[in-house]
């Protein structure tokens, strides 16, 4: 057995360490690449969004490198999210691949273990006992180190506009996050978290500059994966502006697992608040949240919102059409950036040098 | 009655299954239903968001009426359905339109949820009624009576398709005429409601289909049970309801029953294409149907005159097998 899973942003390490500490082989896909989009462009039609398209080039590569079962999260109506797994499967099926397919479900429903069963007993014969044994401490193994990967990306958003070699932070974080990916036992880990958190803030900064602040929303997978949004977050730090985002992997297990009851004051439950003066219903997967966001953020003062979602996904398309008139009600400037498989890498750079020179110009204006 | 006032109706979306219901429910409380015109010509489309052609045009139809009625009906098409749901986009459609109208006209966007339970239309309806200042008594007569117009609707829904030009499938006052000639060939079209009857979508494909001597039948010819059949064992369940018919019913045409199966799609609807990748790939490991299917995706740059060479190649392919069969 040799389990695979799909790239998102950091979260290959959170599996890997998974999989690595419970002593189950894995393939790691290779990072996505022109050729991944390629795969999956290939084996899918126009209007799918962006997302299913990576995913699936993933899955295709790590299965040409000998992995035999794939391991996907799991997501419930109304977004197509939810229906990823049936439709890949069939291609993958019509392509001649062999593969297992697991699927983690979204919430722990006794529909969802149902239809798990079968795939898990096979599963389940593979693993040994010691596999299972350590299984919850990889589990824990791969949150911490999920977390200690977050803290050093949020640090960098923090540093990257004042950095004075440009392209320094972005060294640094990688050299940090392989740190972190690397470590086997706790205690390396802290040690390298400590390590990562130090190089960064070591790093030579120009403290006078004040930067921009920018809010990134939008559709998960296009916020958290900087190949999906071809390194929006590096390319607007690198700019000089202070990236924000409350889309991260934690949010999102947290949210599944319903540990956000406590949570009643969290930002996601203020940003849907804040949505319903536009919204009259929850039009599901991140469209009230982003609507929600730029309006709060506009009234804490940031210089700016980048919505990004992928071509034709259904719920952020219903926020996009919202968010042009928020932009002008709340009189915040909002760029919203829709991505699919086209070379855009150099067009998005000249959209976002293009607003920030509009940020400043408010800046001076004001 | 006396007439309380004007309600509008967008002809887009829904319109293109529930009119009918709404229809008699509006009227029979005493309300004037207005209906917005067609569009015909793309440069009249309102492009207020980037979404898929019927939800722009539900947007340009609200335009249409929004000076000429005192509220607006465009309800929050969340389920109409016990398990499943619509499309996400459905849920901020009535949004959408007050943003586009600027918040100048009333709409009465009551949520309608049928996964809450078997009353659950009645009471979404109660609430309409309220909205509209008639009593409990009214609204619930009137939903009753509405109720049975649509079910009568319904049953003669087949033969009003073949019968009647598409621009007059939901004039209620015209009646269907009596059966002319049978067509030689039985054709299914399958899509999306708005996508089959709107003739701003597809360019009025319904009349040209019947001028080359096909007879249409649709999903609404079908039981649930019949479309259940063909979705209900799959790894995961579709959880839209119109892709769950979409799926369902062309399964089932394409394994005999019609000479034919044609799929309207429109360009951005995601479910389609999601869908639609799913029902080839399937088709191909299954190793294929011998009935024909023809795939047509439709947007506001679609010409007549595309669509009418696409239609009379199938219907050559249609006759061949016809004719080898024999």
């Amino acid at each position: 057995m040799k389990v695979t899973f799909p790239h998102l942003g950091s979260m290959h390490i959170f599996c890997k360490a998974i999989a690595e500490t419970a002593g189950i082989p894995y393939i790691v896909p290779p990072e996505t690449s022109r050729k991944t989009l390629t795969l999956g462009v290939l084996h899918s039609n126009e209007c799918i969004c962006l997302p299913f398209k990576m995913i699936l080039g993933n899955f295709i590569e790590a299965l040409q490198m000998g992995a035999d079962t794939i391991v996907m999260v799991g997501s419930g109506p109304p977004c197509r999210l939810g229906l990823y797994d049936l439709v890949q499967k069939v291609i993958l099926e019509d392509m001649g691949l062999h593969y297992r397919w697991l699927t983690i479900p979204p919430r722990l429903t006794w529909q969802a273990i149902w239809k798990n069963h079968e795939e898990t007993k096979e599963l389940r014969k593979e693993l040994s006992a010691r596999n299972i044994f350590l299984f919850p401490y990889g589990l824990w193994m791969g949150w911490k180190k999920m977390m200690a990967c977050e803290a050093l990306e949020q640090l960098a958003m923090k540093v990257r506009p004042i950095e004075i070699k440009r392209g320094e932070t972005q060294k640094r974080l990688k050299k940090a996050l392989s740190w972190v990916d690397e470590a086997k036992t706790p205690r390396v880990l802290e040690e390298a978290i400590q390590k990562g958190k130090a190089l960064l803030q070591e790093m030579e900064q120009d403290r006078s500059r004040i930067p921009f602040k920018v809010a990134i929303i939008g559709e998960l997978y296009t916020v958290m994966d900087p190949h999906i949004n071809r390194g929006v977050e590096q390319k607007l730090g690198e700019l000089g502006v202070e990236v924000t985002r409350t889309s991260w992997f934690s949010t999102h297990i947290m949210r599944s697992l319903r540990k956000n009851k406590a949570d009643q004051t969290s930002e996601r439950t203020r940003f849907f608040e804040a949505s319903k003066a536009y919204l009259g219903y929850d039009v599901g997967a991140e469209c009230n949240v982003s609507v929600g966001e730029a309006i709060l953020r506009s009234k804490e003062g940031y210089d700016g919102v980048v919505h990004l979602m992928p071509f034709a996904c259904m719920p952020e398309t219903t926020a996009s059409g919202i968010l042009t008139k928020v932009g002008k009600d709340w009189d915040i400037p909002i760029l919203t950036l829709i991505l699919d498989e086209q070379e855009i890498e150099g067009r998005i750079q000249t959209l976002l040098e293009a607003f920030v020179e509009m940020l400043e110009w408010k800046r001076r204006a004001a | 009655m006396e007439e309380k006032g004007r309600l509008g109706i967008p002809r887009a979306l829904m319109f293109y299954r529930y009119f009918p219901f709404w229809h008699s429910f509006f009227e029979r409380l005493g309300w004037k239903v207005m209906v917005s015109d067609g569009v015909r010509q793309k440069e009249k489309i309102v492009y207020f968001e980037d979404s898929c052609l019927p939800m722009k045009l539900l947007v340009t139809h609200a335009m249409q009426l929004k000076e000429k009625v005192d509220h607006l009906f465009i309800p929050r098409l969340v389920s109409i359905h016990r398990t499943y749901i619509m499309c996400p986009k459905f849920r901020g459609a009535p949004d959408i339109v007050r943003l586009a109208t600027e918040r100048k006209v009333s709409i009465i966007d009551e949520t309608i949820d049928l996964r809450k339970g078997g009353i659950s239309l009645l009471q979404s309806f109660l609430r309409i009624g309220e909205r509209l200042g008639a009593s409990r008594q009214e609204s619930k007569k009137a939903f009753r009576e509405a109720e049975q117009s649509f079910s009568q609707f319904q049953k003669g829904w087949t033969d009003r398709i073949n019968r009647l030009p598409t621009r007059q499938l939901f004039e209620m006052d015209i009646a269907t005429p009596p059966a002319g000639r049978k067509a030689p060939l039985r054709v299914a079209f399958i899509g999306h409601p708005y996508n089959l009857f709107d003739i701003d979508i597809n360019k009025d494909l319904l009349a040209l289909t019947k001028s080359l001597g096909m007879e249409i039948i649709t999903s609404d010819f079908l039981s649930e049970q019949e479309i259940d059949r063909e979705v209900s064992g799959l790894s995961k369940e579709i959880y839209w309801s119109s892709g769950r018919e979409i799926v369902g019913s062309l399964f089932h045409f394409l394994s005999g029953g019609v000479d034919g199966v044609v799929f309207l799609t429109s360009f951005k609807c995601g479910i389609d294409a999601l869908l639609q990748e799913f029902i080839k790939r399937r088709l191909k490991v299954r190793g294929g149907s011998s009935i024909p299917l023809l795939i047509l995706s439709l947007d506001e740059h679609t010409g007549r005159e595309g669509l009418t060479t696409r239609l009379e190649a199938f219907q050559d392919v249609v006759e061949q097998r016809k004719t080898e069969n024999i």
